[in-house]
């Protein structure tokens, strides 16, 4: 059985927490892996604060809507945003060896996700879609890519 | 939200910074913020204690490579102590561990300087 729960934010970097948190309790209390637990707070939380700095261009009142949804050995989260569009091809993270601030993000989340999906076929903003199997020990959705 | 700093001086110009709260889009300018003014002030050594911080994204983690390539620029010291294990695992998976000076105590981080 799948379970979702869904959360809108303000693209405040202030509610940031607050997503973080409901993320936290929502895999806790489906007995995810600890281990695993922060790495899928911190994809969340990339993938909102680049929705707040590129797609809104640090406008604080426009909406952030997610859906996790879990399932026994799986996670999607879809973040819909009304920002900015840009091709899915133009985000990139940065070379990893290179030790300069900035560009770690999008990194993160591709390395932890299974699969990563930006979809901007709308008229407005842009849909992202990131999955994870909790059981095994799949590719990184970077790897895949790469 | 807010992020409390705490410097203390250790004498010979070599400063510890203990932050305390999540590292976060909402506070990593704060923490920028100190570390620059600290940075300014010529110390001959900054020590940055994240054992109070739970939570780290990728704007901390660049926060701190700023501050890293700024002691580089200027032949200070920027050491890293006591990572909880949330902190740690960014750092691994950054690959940033064998980047910064990172020690388990503040007493190893104040060792040679």
């Amino acid at each position: 059985m799948t379970e979702s729960v869904k959360l809108t934010i303000p693209s405040d970097p202030k509610y940031l927490s607050l997503a973080r948190k409901i993320v936290y309790h929502l895999l806790i209390n489906h007995d995810v892996s600890k281990e695993i637990i922060p790495r899928l707070v911190l994809c969340v939380d990339e993938a909102c604060s680049n929705i707040i700095k590129y797609g809104y261009n640090g406008c604080q009142d426009q909406p952030i809507e997610m859906c996790f949804s879990l399932a026994e050995d799986f996670f999607e989260v879809k973040i819909r945003d009304y920002g900015k569009q840009c091709d899915s091809r133009d985000i990139k993270p940065r070379p990893i060896h290179e030790v300069k601030p900035g560009g770690l993000g999008t990194y993160f989340i591709n390395e932890i996700m299974d699969e990563v999906n930006y979809c901007t076929n709308r008229e407005k903003g842009t849909l992202l879609t990131m999955c994870k199997n909790l059981k095994g020990e799949p590719a990184s959705a970077r790897e895949k890519i790469g | 939200m807010s992020v409390d700093l705490k410097t203390s001086q250790n004498g010979n110009g070599v400063v510890t910074v203990l932050i305390e709260g999540d590292i976060d889009m909402s506070s990593s300018t704060e923490v920028r913020t100190h570390l620059t003014d600290l940075f300014e002030k010529k110390q001959k050594a900054i020590v940055v204690d994240l054992s109070k911080v739970p939570y780290i994204d990728s704007s901390g983690i660049a926060t701190l490579v700023e501050g890293l390539q700024w002691s580089h620029a200027n032949k200070t010291k920027f050491r890293l102590t006591r990572l909880t294990p949330m902190v740690k695992d960014v750092f691994e998976i950054a690959r940033l561990l064998t980047v910064f000076e990172v020690f388990d105590s503040n007493e190893e981080a104040l060792k040679g300087i």
